[in-house]
């Protein structure tokens, strides 16, 4: 090789195939996928996440969250997201659910626990409970979760005396070895409450009859 | 004058304009490695002991791990290419690099940019988007210095003075290219105007898996293809093949990044792409390894008396580690138990450390003396750094592959609880903080030999005098 023009074609021509081949290909293939109406109900799915939530997306964002955490659950079959004692989801995760995502961040390690599903996690517990679950979890979260690496969020929280004004009503119920001290209360900000929104937001519950047959059949048992 | 004595000058003249654009990239590298290798052991600690550093927002590790890795590739990486890029390119073309301030210009909007990004990372301003979270007002202030840099290559490709273009020069040249089409492609795909939904994850898998592959492995191939028969003093064998292995790899790392994607909710086609161009990157690995290898043999006791020989040597080993790497991941079965684990964190680990930034190690040892005209002060120095890079390589790669794979069997097991799985990862977290932290040393030791040797003021106490004779090389030849 002794031309450069041709040295620079060719190492043009290389970028612009795998570009092309690649990404604009798939682009085309998915990058129009819509929301899908349910018949019976005739609502779309996925929902698009609240305001509220949406601002919380810039928390996890910023926190950096998907340095631990991932949000895709791997379809029946390919690794054991969905077995009985993982349960990161009721289904794999399929290309539609993501388009309600402004930035979609599905993560390479799993260092924590799959996030695509916690929304869904709450078993008995109510709503409001399961917030104060995550915001247990954000401030001290060997309180929850004993054992856990994940690091505590304490900067998410405003720590102020209780004496002289009203208790807060969102104020954490911590036993005393997390609580910061007597006459002191952990209020979570406007950021906390805005992350724990988006986390019980993460739940891709409704399953698509579009996309259902990717999801190889359960084995056939009895009752089901 | 004889040509060889011509030879000899010439190269003295193109060291000379080399001299100082070449420091201050690598100070600036060196700064960013020492910089960003503290971060990674902070941020490799917090993984085994949480309650590190975790009250404070801005070294939490979802922000301390990502600026940590930014600071590494962005600042030592970039730079540590940039340096020996100019020089070899300068070299193989038998022109003087021209222009040097405007690589002075270069380099410190560069290094402001990656500053400022990393510092946005840890303000809270990442888009956490791997390889791409430096908030977006820094990629033009990026783009833009090296764009002073690149046009400096290209330049003085397109004046050499050669009627041969080397192997080298082909690698340099296709990675000054792809770098910046990469860049500018992924912030426009995932900022200017954002694709939706898993395109984003697609377009950045594409992007991580050329700034390794199509970035920094050619960097190291094109150290590796100099300095082997420049030190042994002999021809690359089958060098004919080489050609063919450069389009070879090229083609087929543009298109293996899909495999990042495997079991991801994307089109299936996208994941498999990548997988067949990861088999088929073998072939190219084969015929590097023939080249490489085949020069090598039968030499291998000149690495005793040479310690770039040495890196290049730990770099070639790496970068066939790194493809068996990517082959292995790309295998369904393999990837199913250990994707998501530090085995998969391995992959770019061995490419962008292990091949490449040993590759640069190497470079310097060579280059410069020969810039400076200075002999290395402390050999202990260079003794020290290369055995703490090749014990903490071996100990990295055999550590966390047998330690992803304990991981991912136990995170595919539902019975095993999570908390469970984190107690038994914690020795290899701390075990991976031991590794960084060995290498750190060696990092150490280098920087302070390159302090004594670049440093202005020589060890009297007086100005270097200008360009000394390089000390002779016995086994120091053609061009």
């Amino acid at each position: 090789m002794k031309n450069g023009l041709a040295l620079f074609l060719g190492v043009f021509a290389t970028l612009a195939l795998s570009w092309a081949g690649l990404l604009l290909t798939a682009h085309k293939q998915i990058g129009g996928l819509n929301q899908f109406k349910d018949p019976a109900d005739e609502t779309l799915y996925p929902q698009p996440l609240s305001g509220l939530a949406n601002q919380g997306r810039l928390v996890y964002q910023d926190l950096g969250c998907v340095s631990c955490h991932t949000q895709q659950v791997r379809q029946q079959g390919f690794g054991n997201d969905l077995a009985e004692g993982r349960k990161w989801g009721e289904r794999g995760s399929y290309a539609r659910d993501y388009i309600r995502d402004q930035t979609v961040l599905i993560g390479q390690n799993r260092i924590g626990p799959d996030l695509r599903n916690v929304g869904s996690r709450l078993g008995d517990a109510k709503p409001d409970e399961y917030a104060q679950w995550f915001y247990k979890l954000l401030y001290a979260p060997q309180s929850v979760a004993a054992g856990t690496n994940m690091p505590a969020h304490p900067f998410l929280f405003d720590v102020h005396p209780v004496a002289g004004r009203q208790p807060s009503a969102h104020a954490l119920v911590l036993s005393s070895k997390f609580a910061p001290g007597p006459g002191l209360e952990v209020v979570p900000t406007p950021r906390a409450v805005a992350l724990v929104a988006y986390l019980q937001s993460l739940k891709d519950t409704y399953d698509y009859p579009t996309e259902r047959s990717r999801n190889t059949p359960a084995p056939k048992q009895g009752g089901h | 004058m004889n040509p060889s004595a011509n030879n000899r000058t010439e190269q003295m003249e193109i060291d000379a304009s080399a001299k100082w654009p070449v420091l201050v990239f690598f100070a600036y590298g060196l700064g960013w490695l020492l910089l960003g290798g503290l971060m990674q052991l902070a941020a490799a600690m917090q993984l085994h002991t949480p309650g590190f550093l975790a009250g404070c927002e801005w070294v939490t590790h979802g922000r301390l791990a990502p600026a940590a890795q930014n600071a590494l590739v962005y600042g030592w990486g970039m730079n540590a290419a940039f340096a020996f890029g100019l020089w070899l390119m300068a070299r193989l073309s038998a022109t003087t690099l021209r222009h040097g301030g405007w690589l002075f210009i270069a380099a410190k909007f560069w290094n402001t940019g990656v500053a400022l990004g990393v510092g946005g990372i840890l303000a809270g301003y990442s888009t956490s988007f791997e390889l791409l979270e430096m908030p977006r007002f820094v990629s033009l202030l990026l783009l833009a210095a090296y764009a002073l840099v690149g046009v400096w290559a290209i330049t003085t490709f397109s004046i050499r003075n050669t009627e041969n273009v080397y192997a080298s020069q082909w690698y340099i040249f296709g990675a000054a290219f792809w770098f910046p089409w990469l860049y500018a492609i992924a912030q426009v795909m995932l900022f200017q105007a954002p694709v939706r939904g898993v395109l984003q994850p697609v377009v950045n898998a594409w992007y991580a898996h050329g700034l390794y592959n199509l970035w920094f492995v050619p960097l190291a191939l094109a150290a590796a293809y100099y300095f082997l028969p420049k030190i042994l003093g002999k021809p690359v064998a089958n060098y004919y093949l080489a050609a063919l292995a450069f389009w070879w790899l090229a083609i087929t790392s543009a298109f293996a990044g899909g495999s990042r994607l495997i079991g991801a909710p994307v089109p299936v086609w996208i994941p498999t792409m990548g997988i067949v161009a990861n088999m088929l990157v073998v072939v190219g690995v084969v015929i590097v390894s023939l080249n490489l290898l085949g020069t090598l043999s039968g030499r291998f006791e000149a690495a005793k008396s040479s310690p770039t020989l040495r890196f290049i040597l730990i770099s070639i080993a790496s970068f066939i580690l790194a493809a068996i790497m990517n082959l292995a991941l790309s295998m369904r079965g393999f990837a199913a138990t250990v994707q998501f684990t530090l085995l998969d964190g391995l992959r770019d680990w061995l490419s962008f450390y292990a091949c490449f930034s040993t590759a640069m190690f190497g470079a310097a040892y060579f280059l410069l003396p020969r810039l400076t005209g200075k002999e290395w002060r402390s050999t202990a120095l260079v003794k020290l750094h290369f055995g703490a890079t090749a014990l903490g390589v071996l100990l990295m790669v055999a550590g966390l592959t047998y330690a992803g794979w304990t991981q991912g069997q136990m995170l595919n097991d539902a019975t095993v609880p999570f908390t469970s799985l984190t107690k038994a990862m914690t020795f290899w977290f701390a075990f991976r903080t031991g590794t960084l932290g060995l290498l750190l040393i060696g990092h150490v030791a280098f920087l302070i030999n390159f302090v004594w040797i670049a440093c202005p003021i020589n060890s009297q106490g007086t100005a270097a005098a200008t360009l000394r004779t390089p000390p002779a090389l016995s086994l120091e030849g053609h061009a």
